[in-house]
């Protein structure tokens, strides 16, 4: 048996120190070798993609004009200029509100209806059903649902007696709200899914506690649901929040005839203005300008989010 | 007021009472979420009538009207698939859902493996990296993709759209292997490592075995993320070769199409039918997935 005092001598001390860290630059060697793949495609592919278009939005660049033309902040100015990308705008604020408010509110009315009833795993899945398919398929099933003689006017006119053909997706009075019960039509499912675990996760103690003493329902829900929901709430605010930003394919599906389409929100106004018209510095402005937003917003609903968690805990 | 807790009676007739009470409010309830019900799936019944309907019948009929037969579904069928040449679509999609997805789990799993069980420098650097890559909008990265993608040639490839997909999907798995990895003990790879394993076999049969579920949930929700894709695939590669089945049904709607509702409708199911598949087989890791992306 070696002594203790051999043992811990700092000759040995510093040898285990010195293979301690030869094993340590080892492992730091092979652990570039497993993150290599994910940092390179994501460093190349979304990373500097960013960067890049940040740069093309102070350029002249579009269809067959050079890429070198600085033209400072043109293109921004631009924006502020042309109405389209203010009415783009005012939709885009339009569809964020009504991402957020309508799904939670429905969801919620939902889940609370569903909480205590038969059959509550079927009608979940029902609910859940559109989720599944794709937002294309969704957007070209809803297009014949607005279309003039679509099921919407349909059903109108069997309830009402008289023929209706209102074109739903022509007119900018309805475009956008009807575009907006699709989207809530899709995700009313995942909400309510979200908001029933949440729900499940409240204790019944206190609930029951309140109403031996004599609470009301909307009092209970108030003081008590409310409070130890709002984290979930919150979750679904977050993930609306960005969808009613950015949604694309709904859009440019379901309007695909709408004459004013590019005002539809900011997604569809750089998309088309890039892409359709081929301005590809002013696109990027635009883009940027809506990346500004978004990242804005989320940092402000994070901060917003562990305030919350905090005090719950 | 003083109860029992010992009065097995009491509380049973305690239970029964609440049931009942919760039953009765239960059954009260069922007949306004059955209206409600029905008519949310009012758009799906549309779907699944029109696609057993002719042309002419379509325009005829009421569109929430019963077909005559379900035999107009097959000329349907043969009319979206070789219009929009569906079956090339389906397989350029599927392929690039299948391998798109597969290599972004694993490449994320792998830089998870280096960030959480490997001595790293600067491992949250890196983590923090790569999670920038959920921030920003998906509309920062179409025009630079598209300048960078005309000068290298990687324009409408199915290399190219693939390349695109699978940096997409490697941030948010990366984000949640990183935890999952987190949580197996580290016991588990300290005693293979002792045994001579080297990390690559510590990373497959210990590490991976143990986050399976999560994985193949990632997969699933990478899957159905690119299978649905548009946005980039209406750009990058719209060619009819390499185009994705969700460009394919889109160019098979809107004012300059003179198919009837019928066909389009038809081939709206049919670009559904893979997720529906998935959805129904893997119900469970789909619904684990769906909870992975609200955290």
């Amino acid at each position: 048996m070696i002594p203790a005092s051999v043992l811990l001598s700092p000759q040995v001390l510093k040898e285990a120190r010195r293979r301690e860290r030869r094993v340590a630059w080892r492992q730091t060697r092979i652990a570039w070798l497993f993150i290599a793949p994910a940092v390179l495609m994501v460093a190349l592919f979304l990373l500097a993609p960013v960067v890049f278009n940040v740069i093309l939005s102070f350029t002249k660049w579009q269809k067959f004009t050079g890429i070198d033309q600085f033209a400072g902040f043109n293109n921004y100015a631009r924006l502020f200029r042309v109405p389209y990308f203010s009415e783009a705008l005012g939709n885009t604020a339009v569809w964020v509100v009504g991402a957020v408010i309508f799904p939670l509110a429905v969801g919620l009315g939902l889940a609370l209806l569903l909480r205590n009833i038969p059959f509550q795993e079927t009608f979940k899945s029902l609910f859940f059903l559109p989720r599944v398919l794709a937002p294309t398929a969704v957007g070209a099933v809803w297009y014949y649902v607005y279309a003039p003689r679509g099921v919407l006017n349909s059903v109108i006119t069997g309830a009402t007696g008289s023929p209706f053909d209102y074109g739903w997706l022509y007119s900018p009075d309805t475009v956008t709200g009807s575009v907006i019960v699709t989207f809530v039509w899709q995700t009313l499912g995942i909400t309510m899914v979200l908001l029933l675990l949440g729900l499940a996760a409240i204790p019944r103690d206190p609930i029951e506690a309140a109403r031996v003493d004599g609470a009301s329902s909307g009092q209970i829900f108030r003081h008590i649901i409310w409070p130890l929901l709002l984290p979930t709430v919150l979750v679904v605010t977050i993930l609306n929040v960005a969808a009613g930003f950015t949604t694309f394919d709904l859009l440019w599906v379901m309007a695909g005839d709408y004459p004013g389409k590019r005002t539809l929100s900011l997604a569809v106004y750089m998309y088309y203005e890039s892409f359709s018209n081929g301005a590809w510095a002013y696109g990027s402005a635009v883009a940027v300008v809506l990346g500004a937003m978004v990242i804005a917003v989320s940092a402000l609903l994070a901060v917003v989010q562990s305030r919350v968690s905090r005090n719950i805990r | 007021m003083a109860v029992d807790v010992t009065d097995k009676q009491f509380i049973a007739g305690l239970i029964d009472k609440e049931r009942r009470a919760q039953r009765s409010g239960g059954r009260w309830l069922v007949l306004p979420i059955l209206a409600l019900t029905i008519a949310y799936l009012t758009p799906l019944y549309y779907l699944f009538v029109t696609v057993f309907k002719t042309s002419p019948e379509y325009a005829r009929k009421g569109v929430l009207e019963l077909p005559d037969s379900l035999a107009p579904i097959l000329d349907n069928v043969v009319q979206a698939w070789t219009i929009a040449h569906l079956g090339e679509a389906a397989l350029n999609s599927f392929s690039y859902a299948l391998v798109g997805a597969g290599l972004a789990v694993a490449f994320a799993a792998a830089a998870a493996y280096g960030m959480t069980r490997l001595h790293l420098l600067g491992a949250n650097g890196w983590f923090m990296l790569i999670f920038t890559g959920t921030l920003f909008p998906f509309q920062m990265y179409l025009v630079p993709l598209l300048f960078g993608y005309q000068r290298v040639g990687l324009i409408n490839t199915w290399f190219g759209m693939l390349l695109v997909y699978v940096a997409i999907c490697i941030p948010f798995p990366l984000l949640v292997l990183r935890n999952s990895f987190s949580a197996i003990t580290r016991e588990v790879d300290e005693a293979a490592r002792i045994e001579g394993a080297s990390e690559w076999r510590v990373f497959i049969s210990m590490i991976v075995p143990n986050a399976v579920g999560p994985m193949i949930a990632l997969f699933l929700l990478q899957f159905t993320f690119i299978w649905n894709d548009l946005l980039f695939s209406s750009i990058l590669a719209n060619g009819i070769e390499v185009r994705s089945i969700m460009v394919a049904l889109q160019s098979l709607q809107g004012t300059y199409s003179t198919l009837g509702p019928n066909v389009v409708i038809t081939a709206t199911l049919i670009s559904s039918i893979p997720t529906i598949l998935l959805f129904i087989a893997l119900r469970r890791y789909f619904m684990a997935g769906l909870q992975l992306g609200t955290k």
